[in-house]
């Protein structure tokens, strides 16, 4: 979908991190004779990354998202397609240049109560990686730079931090250590899984706030991956919101674009299911009555667009075409009514 | 249906790796059976070549051929089922004592483990229903500390108190031969009689483990949702005891079938040996101090196969009591 | 100076004191200690004050009653049991302590190496691992211990390894699979840090308790199979061994049985308290390692 800009025999890709035709399956056993199926998690995805973005990635449990994180990350291999890293694909590079990949791209896990090692200090979560890929000089600087980025995440003083056990932190405490932990390697894209779910409400804010501030400030770009349309909306203010369904990408664009004229069905139901504090947006827009409340099965392949199960809209032709991203003003839309 | 064959190929290849792992233990180890005895027939004055065949015609298996050969040789052998001849019991083929033994094994070890697993799964739940009470803590206790004696020095105890200073129970034996087999009172009860003290000896030493196992699952599965649903429901509480936490707690427990299966196997040599048990266990370490390597290959070869058949027969079970959807790695 | 004390007393209170301390909290951990710490001795300390040679024989001395010369009385050959039973101790102990050493190691390699790697090598040593689990373990003990007749203590440990090390090494591949799965696993990849830094820096500690414990019934293990094997006269009988004496007990049965006990039931009891002490204290060291376990 995205026109390859050829010059000299190399693609060059305008994006940090692009995926074209991105697919990953995964065999499953099934009842009493363990017969095997396959499940498309990720289903042929194509889109990019620009430098400096902020991006959310929204979806329902189960349709794929966590799965598109980790293949961007490379951390798990992918059955076809291709994951571009400043135009390369990171499958198919050197072992220095993907170690150079693999230091900068992090993930922010989302369960931060599972994020650190129980049987080790802080110190242990910090320090190790940036000795490995030599960013400080030696043990004392790196154990200054671990007690700065714990100042940088709002552990202060630093000091009374670095030698605790995680058992010994809260839930907000220890996600901050995780953040802190993410971009001790100074990192130029960050996947953030579900990074707030886990939290109280009161904390998440703050720690959306962060993210942002870190993004803004290091120069770092991130996606992050929720189900949460408000999460989303407000984390990725200035940036663009990705919204995924069984698989597929079914809607990319500006935020607020797409809050203020979702285009996509799917987009539209999960846009009704969350409050607007705007009553003038909130006035103009309406549920739209699905078919069907239950995600269907992916045992089974469905053809066609996979929306049409429960689309209210759907024509016949949804149930064979497989639609398309097509890009719809200044937004991608994979909707053959639109 | 391609899970199963899976299976089948494993059972198989488990059982050549034993039959050729016997075969090299027996034929290529320093020191190794065969050469001994050629040595004693040659002590008894029997020339190299005639001592040879002497051995061979016990194995029925030609020893001055290329080793890979007598392993081929010796693979046939297996496949028709043929194992050999006794040393000891000149001139009886191993397969047939074995036919003897083998009937007392089963016996021996079905009643052991059924009774030790029906009992462990009722006293475990009960302790369950009950935790934190008395009741509870003399169980788990009783099952801890019976868990940990070996189960051959319970055997020697009760050989020791029983038989020898009270004789309430016969010291040795499977019956007693005065009284002619048959579907007669006098006969099973002999026997029974027989076995009580190598039974006894199984069963308090396993059903702690049981008893741990079902309590562990019983108070696991009582703090699932779906209980608390049945429960909020209204259903009676022994509903609910039997029919949705019995079933969901005893399906792991039977994995472990197999295991315990494998390692009664091994427990019966010893209870056997104790009780001079005729079984399959008595004959291997008969076999061995009588240095009778045919038959002691013939037992162990027995044993593995009973072991490899139980244990698929469990894995069948598993596959059956829990359809649950995988993701394969 | 200073700083070294320090950090050993640190060491000192986390390794001795805290876990000492939940331990003597509950009776049978006091028990098991107790147990555990009288064998102990018995095997190291006793051999040194015993005043018999266990192995020369005196028949004019056969099946004495307990007396202040002779404790637990004598065996048929004059010989004073409880200077038998504390020689005995010592190849007991120190077979089944070399055995459940070199039974973790191997099952704790082969169980991480699997869980770890996954693929190929996995399904390698997962078929292994299978195979051994099927094969009857006492009776190929008996096989292999017949064949080669080893009076060697650290040979027999390891024929005594031969199919122990399979259960524990499945479990452990299970304990890593699924602490592959572990979020901080995860990061540490996603840092670059190398598998080595992994398997010994995230893994390995988290699966070090449950090591520990399975360590203490890789003893018990051995100790039953090591006995049983003595019992059967399937070991050589160069040494002293408790399953020695519990073979001679058997032999001289019926006749001497009801005249000399001690024989049969001073191995016996020992046997029984030894396994049983083991059990309670990997009991409580499980509450040592899992604080949600603590009562009170």
């Amino acid at each position: 979908m995205w026109k390859d800009r050829v010059i000299g025999g190399e693609i060059i890709s305008e994006y940090l991190m692009e995926a074209r035709k991105l697919t990953k399956e995964f065999e499953v056993s099934v009842g009493m004779f363990k017969s095997r199926a396959k499940i498309r998690a990720v289903d042929e995805v194509s889109f990019g990354i620009k430098e400096g973005e902020q991006i959310a990635l929204v979806g329902e449990s189960g349709c794929g998202k966590s799965t598109l994180g980790r293949l961007l990350l490379g951390l798990i291999k992918p059955s076809s397609g291709q994951i571009l890293y400043k135009g390369r694909n990171i499958w198919r590079l050197s072992r220095k240049e993907f170690e150079e990949f693999r230091r900068n791209a992090q993930i922010i896990p989302q369960n931060p109560y599972d994020a650190l090692n129980p049987t080790k200090k802080l110190s242990a979560a910090l320090i190790p990686q940036i000795l490995r890929h030599k960013i400080a000089k030696g043990r004392s600087e790196a154990r200054k730079m671990a007690l700065d980025l714990l100042e940088m995440v709002g552990l202060s003083p630093p000091e009374d931090f670095i030698d605790r056990y995680p058992s010994r932190l809260s839930g907000g405490q220890m996600q901050r250590v995780v953040i802190a932990r993410a971009i001790s390697v100074k990192p130029q894209f960050i996947v953030a899984d579900e990074a707030v779910s886990m939290l109280d409400a009161s904390l998440r804010v703050e720690i959306l706030d962060m993210m942002h501030k870190i993004g803004e400030e290091l120069k770092t770009t991130f996606l992050l991956i929720t189900h949460d349309l408000g999460v989303a909306r407000y984390f990725a203010k200035n940036g663009k919101i990705a919204i995924m369904y069984l698989g597929d990408i079914v809607e990319i664009g500006e935020t607020e674009e797409i809050i203020r004229n979702p285009l996509h069905p799917y987009t539209k139901a999960l846009l009704a299911a969350i409050p607007v504090p705007d009553p003038k947006i909130a006035r103009e827009r309406k549920s739209i009555p699905l078919k069907s409340i239950d995600v269907p099965s992916l045992l089974k392949p469905i053809s066609g667009c996979k929306f049409h199960t429960r689309c209210p809209y759907a024509i016949e032709d949804c149930e064979k075409i497989k639609p398309e991203l097509r890009l719809v003003g200044n937004r991608w839309v994979a909707c053959h009514l639109t | 249906m391609r899970w199963i064959v899976k299976r089948i190929i494993t059972l198989l290849t488990t059982f050549y790796i034993a039959i050729t792992l016997t075969f090299f233990l027996i034929r290529l180890m320093p020191g190794n059976p065969i050469d001994v005895m050629i040595n004693q027939y040659m002590q008894q004055g029997m020339s190299m070549e005639q001592a040879r065949i002497m051995v061979s015609s016990l194995y029925q298996i030609d020893f001055s051929k290329p080793v890979w050969e007598q392993y081929i040789e010796y693979l046939q052998l297996i496949i028709r089922g043929n194992l050999g001849v006794s040393y000891i019991y000149t001139g009886v083929p191993v397969a047939r004592i074995i036919s003897y033994a083998l009937p007392w094994t089963v016996f021996l070890l079905s009643i052991s483990i059924t009774l030790s697993f029906v009992l462990g799964i009722i006293l475990g739940m009960f302790a369950a229903y009950r935790r934190n009470t008395k009741a509870d803590h003399t169980i788990t206790l009783f099952s801890t500390i019976t868990n940990a004696i070996p189960n051959y020095v319970l055997a020697l105890i009760f050989l020791f108190f029983f038989a020898c200073v009270w004789k309430i129970f016969p010291m040795r034996g499977t019956r007693d031969p005065r009284i002619p087999p048959g579907f007669t009172l006098e006969f099973i009860s002999n026997v029974f009689h027989h076995a009580t003290l190598p039974i006894l000896s199984f069963l308090i030493t396993t059903v702690g483990s049981w008893i741990l196992q079902m309590r562990g699952a019983t108070i696991s599965v009582l703090g699932e949702d779906y209980i608390k649903v049945a429960e909020a429901r209204g259903l009676k509480g022994k509903r609910i005891m039997f029919s949705y936490v019995g079933r969901n707690a005893i399906i792991p427990l039977f994995t472990r079938l197999a295991i315990a299966i494998g390692y009664m196997f091994s427990g019966s040599v010893l209870i056997e040996n104790i009780f001079t048990y005729t079984g399959i266990g008595y004959y291997l370490t008969y076999s061995v101090t009588a240095r009778d390597y045919p038959l002691m290959q013939g037992c162990f070869l027995i044993t593995t196969l009973a072991i490899i058949l139980s244990n698929f027969i469990a894995d069948l079970l598993y596959g059956f009591l829990d359809p649950r959807v995988r993701i394969e790695r | 100076m200073v700083q070294v004390k320090e950090i050993l007393t640190k060491a000192l209170k986390k390794l001795v004191y805290d876990p000492l301390k939940i331990i003597l909290k509950s009776r049978r951990g006091t028990f098991g200690l107790i147990i555990v710490l009288f064998f102990t001795l018995m095997a190291t300390v006793g051999p040194l004050i015993v005043r018999y040679d266990p192995s020369t024989v005196n028949l004019s001395e056969a099946l004495q009653p307990p007396s202040l010369k002779h404790p637990l009385g004598t065996d048929w050959f004059g010989r004073d049991i409880l200077a038998m039973l504390i020689i005995g101790s010592q190849d007991v102990l120190f077979v089944s302590f070399v055995t459940a050493l070199i039974t973790t190691s191997v099952a704790t390699f082969i169980g991480i190496l699997s869980g770890y790697m996954g693929g190929k090598v996995d399904s390698a040593l997962v078929a292994v691992t299978d195979i051994v689990l099927t094969i009857p373990g006492f009776p190929l003990l008996i096989v292999i211990a017949s064949v080669l007749r080893t009076s060697n203590p650290i040979l027999l440990a390891a024929i005594l390894s031969i199919t122990a090390w399979a259960p524990l090494s499945r479990a452990i591949r299970s304990q890593t699979l699924s602490l592959r799965e572990r979020e901080f696993v995860e990061m540490a990849k996603c840092l670059g840090m190398p598998s080595i830094h992994i398997i010994f820096s995230e893994i390995l500690p988290n699966i070090m308790p449950y090591i520990i414990i399975n360590g203490i019934f890789a003893f018990t293990g051995a100790i039953y199979a090591q006995v049983g094997l003595f019992m059967l006269g399937l070991a050589p009988y160069k040494s002293q061994n408790w399953g020695v004496m519990l073979n001679l007990a058997v032999n001289y049965a019926g006749a001497v049985f009801s005249i000399r006990q001690a024989s049969l039931l001073a191995p016996a009891i020992c046997i029984i308290l030894l396994q049983v002490g083991l059990v309670f204290l990997s009991g409580s060291l499980e509450e040592v390692f899992n604080p949600r376990l603590r009562s009170g």
